[in-house]
């Protein structure tokens, strides 16, 4: 089973400059759904990419008026780790390329 | 996490252990979200997939091992570290394939009322059952999350 390593949260605004310069980016979005209850949207937030209450709570929030929620920048392979993580936990996700904005 | 014991009504949720077993039974086959990957990821989500749906197993695996003959004779069901995660996905799961399935036909607004009544309101008898189980999990989901971050739940309600 592949199982997500956490790392400590890396948002968009703390990677380095080699590492953005050298290797394409992807985007974890984290997509709404309308049963899920939104406190444990928050907890698994957190638990996951090691978000503070009211980061996790930003996002829940975003993704349920907007349908989703950038919630993870970087390499692919850890993208990838997030998002079935996230899957794991019944959160729907998926994987952008960083480049299609 | 402590041991955390909860005493549930016996009589209220021994009927909807059946349904929700049904409904697991599907999931052991079927994710409870579907991948969202792009066509380019196939490959993936078909590894995934598999990956996916074991992992769903044995958390609604976990979720029944609650109901057990101390639940039969006592009505009580217990949390700790190792299945308060397990269970709340499990929960999570189920809840999530009940309303694909079960409840369907019933809009959102609806769903959202009569939860916030914890009523059976208008709806049809055949679905009522499955909103029961679906309210029953949520509540099992309450329990967890509390126990977990006593501060979470309150900003649901």
């Amino acid at each position: 089973m592949i199982v997500a390593v956490h790392r400590p949260h890396s948002s968009p605004s703390s990677r380095g400059v080699a590492e953005t310069a050298a290797a394409p980016q992807w985007r974890v979005v984290f997509l709404n759904d309308a049963v899920t209850r939104m406190s444990y949207a928050v907890m698994v937030l957190r638990k996951l990419f090691g978000f503070d209450e009211a980061t996790a709570t930003k996002h829940m929030l975003e993704a349920h008026e907007q349908g989703r929620s950038i919630v993870w920048v970087g390499l692919r392979e850890s993208a990838e780790a997030y998002v079935f993580s996230l899957q794991q936990w019944h959160l729907s996700a998926t994987l952008e390329s960083d480049e299609k904005s | 996490m402590k041991r955390v014991e909860v005493r549930l009504s016996i009589t209220a949720v021994a009927p909807l252990l059946d349904l929700i077993k049904s409904v697991a039974d599907e999931l052991r086959v079927n994710l409870a979200v579907p991948l969202a990957l792009s066509d380019a990821d196939a490959e993936l989500a078909s590894v995934w997939n598999e990956d996916l749906l074991a992992s769903q197993r044995d958390d609604c695996d976990r979720l029944f091992s609650l109901f057990d003959q101390e639940f039969f004779s006592e009505g009580v069901v217990a949390f700790d570290r190792d299945n308060a995660e397990p269970v709340l996905r499990a929960c999570a799961a189920l809840r999530l394939r009940f309303r694909a399935t079960h409840l369907a036909k019933v809009p959102d607004d609806t769903i959202e009322a009569l939860e916030a009544s914890s009523t059976m309101g208008d709806l049809a008898e055949t679905v009522q059952k499955a909103f029961a189980c679906f309210l029953f999990l949520d509540e099992l989901q309450k329990i967890i999350l509390k126990y977990l971050d006593p501060m979470a739940v309150e900003d649901d309600e």
